[in-house]
């Protein structure tokens, strides 16, 4: 350090004092600091949405702080608070909704907790496993504000965007159906059920059901719908007939839909029409008949295996149906006779008539006279009689056929009463009987063992046939409805009668075995085909379904085993990815 | 009288001249050129002062705006400062949490606290003895305030959990940068002799030196 | 410079810690307070040598588990990992992180070491009675006391990791019973950076100079 002698004589260096007024710049940090807190808070206030209380019977998986409320998968709010209700019975649930969907909670909206959900119309909500629960929200119509709400148990089936039409169905029992049981036209997936209920007086179940677009405009006022759950089995003339809409209606149950031809409008029906949900399909598309015509029969002979719905025919064509099976009781002769009262619908039969012979069928079609004059004319001047005859010997179903008997003994008809009584004619069946009893004595004579060795072999081979209807019936016990056992259990029933009347020697029942055989044979290969044959439909659905699942599982458990062996995996991803 | 200063010589125009002792916020300048030759930094008190007033601001966003929000497979997190250490507390790491409290927000907050009022006060002097104790306080706070190994810690934590998750920092995160900033301006600019200098003196028991 | 070099201990005057007053210490034992500041006037820090020790030791004895236990455990989809410090910088640098998995070795594991490895070698040195290398030695307590605080990253790591990722059932972590061990070996080092007056290196020339 110099001191004073040092010092040279140099000027003094101009000292600038500072300006004591002016604010130094440096306050300018800290006051934009305070600008940008000002700015966040005001902020945060003016973006606080409205608070809520939502109410839930429980609140699964509903944590405070982490779960959130999705509307469209977008959120719009999250739960600040869980705790029980004053009275402990149920769970209250603060959240706060952004301000972006204030607009969003009105009156009506809905709120639900989605978690995984098996349904009947299928599997749901398989994200939250990973992601948690959240709440999910359907906005309402309502335009007032509401700030407390009660939860849905379930979500709502129809979600508030959704095309469609509503309408109601009455049914008589709710059957498999359920809520998400799908409604089909077509075989298309049209709709589902969304809601039942038993109805006031409890002797029905109404259901409401909706129709998406565009199958919704197919729905007019004639529609019919019917339910088409499970198997239809049906036993006719051309062998076992099964059907169903689809392996989910087969296990959830559905309701199918269609416009009868002859009840079909252009217009589509309006929203909440009420219907009637028929039984099935033909029960639903049955014309009804407009014009029918009342008549009585009266048999001396045994009505059994004659019930209401057992088809009139006339020349073998369906002509009617029976509706009523009874007993009369004649006073005068102390004389106790069946009673069978049929309706007629001619209508069926002109439907049947050439397509050349419109004029004939317009006549007929119009005019109940020139019907009325058509019939006296065929019971009185041609010999039309009803006769029962026998529809199956399998089930011994009898029917009522109007055919020409000329040989018939002239009947005078008593045309004058509301309903005409027509004349009968016995039938056959008591005539075989007859005939059997008459040829015993004939067939004493027939070399039995021939015959029985025939008859052996025939069993053997219709043992086996049983054999495998039995394992057919063991593959497929539960789809197969009862009838189809009965009409085993009566063809077995029938071989042993036949058997025991074998061995009495019966040689026309002997052709009418072969024949039934031949036929249950036949049954049974078409059964085989129908279901268990390798390509049969059905199987195929289920083999693709089955495939489909194995090569799921086998995947997932590759996933499983992966993770198993890496769980870090998970965090880090796999091993040698990253770069 | 001695005038304290140095001889120099301009280092523009090399004239030598006499350096004098400057008071807070003057200037210097060669008498022949005009070259600035010396400041004295302004205000040793009014500086630190407005800094530490935006550190305490900007604390406060810090510990109550998110430090980073996080999203994965529809979940969705975020944590603030005392969200950190309340979660530290509920996984049973209480000790940890207290530790993790104090060198974030307590030790912090706490300087800035001891400071703004030892700078307040002695905007007009003389200050109260007691605030010197305070400023002895602040600075026994400055080594335990870990603010910017805190910023480190959270950047690794978001790399980390930034693999398998969007992370998105939140202003939390700016606002303990800009705190980390302040400290540093505050604990340069303040010049502890002028508070000494504005302290009045206790009557205790050692005698000074002066 | 040809004057000696003259300690205030030395010239029985005994500075403030607190505002660097010089002052004539009221009694030898009880040098009083500051007038100045308030502080309690020591000549050199309490039993320094003593709390410095105890405090090594026992942060030593905490650095084992600090180590040795997780101080991490992440939870996947049912299965739990844990992880200590070294795993965890073993697990950074195979997923390709080496800058991260270098600075938390750095600053988790190297860093306390070497704390405890400087402060055993300053008191042992001062405890000799060293007159080498001074200048170093305070060189190396003012890195010791700077670079002291960097340790506690790893711990705001594992608290905002654990803060963050609570995603039930996919994810969760949870601090491992390590972490506080490891906190407790942050805090006692840097107590005892605190505690140690590095002042004592100078004092052993001082004595050695005036004797000589």
């Amino acid at each position: 350090m110099p001191d004073d002698s040092d010092r040279l004589d140099v000027p003094r260096a101009t000292v600038v004092p500072r300006r004591r007024a002016r604010i130094s710049v440096v306050w300018v940090i800290p006051i934009l600091a305070a600008v940008v807190a000002i700015g966040l808070a005001v902020q945060r206030i003016l973006s606080e949405g409205p608070t809520i209380t939502i109410v839930f019977k429980i609140a699964q998986g509903v944590e405070a702080g982490k779960t959130v409320i999705k509307y469209k998968d977008v959120n719009i709010g999250r739960i600040t608070a869980v705790r029980l209700s004053d009275d402990s019975s149920k769970v209250e649930v603060t959240a706060k909704i952004d301000k972006s969907a204030d607009g969003l909670i009105v009156e009506d909206a809905k709120f639900w907790v989605v978690e995984p959900r098996v349904t009947l119309s299928g599997i749901s909500g398989l994200g939250t496993l990973l992601s948690g629960n959240y709440i999910g929200f359907e906005v309402g119509k309502s335009q007032k504000k509401e700030r407390r709400f009660t939860a849905l148990e379930v979500a709502p089936v129809i979600t508030s965007g959704q095309l469609g039409r509503q309408f109601a169905l009455t049914a008589a029992d709710l059957g498999s159906l359920g809520v998400g049981s799908p409604i089909y036209y077509r075989r298309l997936q049209a709709g589902q059920v969304i809601a039942y209920d038993l109805t006031a007086d409890g002797k029905a179940v109404d259901l409401k059901i909706f129709v998406n677009t565009p199958y919704d405009r197919y729905v007019n006022p004639g529609t019919r719908f019917w339910s088409a759950s499970g198997l239809d089995v049906s036993i006719g003339s051309s062998g076992v007939e099964v059907r169903t809409e689809s392996l989910v209606a087969l296990i959830a149950g559905g309701i199918a839909f269609d416009t009868p031809p002859f009840a079909a409008r252009p217009e589509p029906a309006a929203a909440n029409t009420a219907y009637t949900l028929y039984s099935d399909r033909p029960t639903a598309m049955k014309q009804p008949e407009s014009i029918s015509t009342r008549y009585v029969l009266y048999f001396h002979e045994s009505l059994r295996g004659l019930s209401a719905g057992a088809p009139v025919t006339l020349l073998g064509l369906p002509a009617g149906e029976v509706v009523g099976v009874g007993l009369d009781f004649d006073p005068k002769t102390l004389n106790v006779r069946g009673r069978v009262e049929i309706v007629s619908y001619p209508e069926r039969l002109i439907a049947r008539m050439g397509a050349t012979q419109t004029a004939e069928r317009e006549i007929f079609a119009r005019s109940g006279e020139q019907r009325h004059a058509f019939l006296r004319h065929m019971v009185e001047k041609q010999g039309m009689r009803a006769q029962l005859r026998s529809g199956s010997l399998v089930t011994g179903q009898l029917y009522v056929a109007f055919d020409y008997f000329p040989d018939a003994p002239k009947v005078k008809v008593d045309w004058r009463g509301d309903v005409a009584v027509l004349p009968v004619v016995p039938s056959t069946i008591t005539d075989i009987e007859a005939k059997l009893t008459g040829i015993v004595a004939k067939l004493d004579k027939l070399p039995y063992e021939a015959i029985g060795a025939d008859v052996t072999k025939m069993l053997a081979g219709v043992s086996v046939t049983l054999q495998d209807a039995s394992k057919a019936m063991n593959r497929i016990d539960t789809d197969v409805t009862p009838e189809l056992k009965t009409t085993l259990a009566a063809a077995s029933r029938a071989l042993v009668t036949t058997d025991g009347m074998l061995n009495n020697g019966v040689n026309t029942t002997l052709e009418e075995l072969r024949r039934t055989l031949t036929t249950a044979d036949g049954v049974l290969k078409s059964t085989d085909a129908a279901l268990l044959g390798k390509d049969a439909p059905g199987q195929q659905e289920l083999r693709d379904a089955l495939q489909e699942i194995t090569r799921a599982a086998r995947s997932l458990r590759t996933l499983a085993d992966y993770l198993e062996r890496h769980p870090e995996s998970l965090i880090w991803g796999k091993s040698g990815d990253k770069p | 009288m001695t005038d304290p200063g140095e001889t120099v010589a301009c280092p523009e125009c090399d004239l030598l001249q006499h350096l004098p002792e400057l008071a807070p916020g003057d200037k210097a300048r060669c008498p022949r050129c005009g070259n600035t030759l010396a400041t004295q930094s302004t205000d040793p008190i009014n500086v630190p002062l407005a800094l530490t007033l935006a550190a305490a601001v900007v604390f406060i966003i810090a510990n109550t705006a998110s430090l980073m929000g996080l999203s994965a497979v529809g979940h969705h997190a975020s944590t603030t400062i005392p969200g950190g250490a309340l979660e530290m507390w509920l996984q049973g790491e209480m000790l940890t949490a207290v530790v993790v409290a104090f060198c974030a927000i307590i030790a912090p907050g706490g300087y800035i606290l001891f400071m703004l009022t030892v700078l307040l006060a002695v905007r007009r002097p003389p200050a109260p003895h007691w605030i010197g104790e305070l400023l002895r306080w602040a600075d026994s706070m400055r080594p335990w305030s870990m603010s910017e190994v805190m910023i480190l810690g959270i950047l690794v934590a978001l790399i980390k959990i930034a693999e398998l998750a969007t992370v998105v920092p939140g202003i939390g995160m700016y606002a303990v940068g800009g705190l980390v900033v302040l400290f540093t301006a505050i604990m340069i600019t303040f010049d502890p002799r002028e508070v000494w200098k504005r302290v009045e003196w206790t009557d205790y028991g050692a005698e000074a030196v002066r | 410079m040809t004057a000696t070099a003259l300690t205030a201990a030395q010239a029985g005057l005994v500075s403030c810690e607190t505002c660097a007053l010089l002052s004539r210490p009221a009694d030898a034992a009880e040098p009083g307070h500051c007038r100045r500041c308030g502080a309690t006037l020591e000549s050199r820090r309490h039993h320094s040598i003593q709390y410095t020790w105890a405090l090594v030791v026992a942060a030593a004895i905490c650095y084992i588990p600090a180590n040795v236990l997780p101080v991490l455990n992440t939870t996947t989809l049912g299965s739990t990992d844990s992880d200590t410090i070294m795993g965890g910088v073993a697990l950074l640098y195979t997923t390709g992180s080496w800058p991260l998995a270098l600075i938390v070795l750095v600053a988790s594991v190297m860093v306390p070491l070497g704390k405890l490895i400087a402060l055993s070698y300053l008191l042992i040195s001062v405890q000799r009675g060293s007159i080498q290398s001074n200048r170093e030695r305070t060189r190396l307590y003012r890195l010791v006391e700077f670079i002291g605080r960097w340790s506690m990253l790893d711990v705001f790591v594992d608290t905002f990791t654990v803060a963050l990722i609570q995603l039930q059932p996919l994810m969760s972590v949870e601090p491992g019973p390590g972490v506080l061990f490891f906190a407790a070996v942050v805090v006692l080092t840097m107590i005892a950076a605190e505690s140690f007056d590095p002042r004592l290196i100078w004092d052993s020339s001082a004595r050695g100079r005036r004797h000589a």
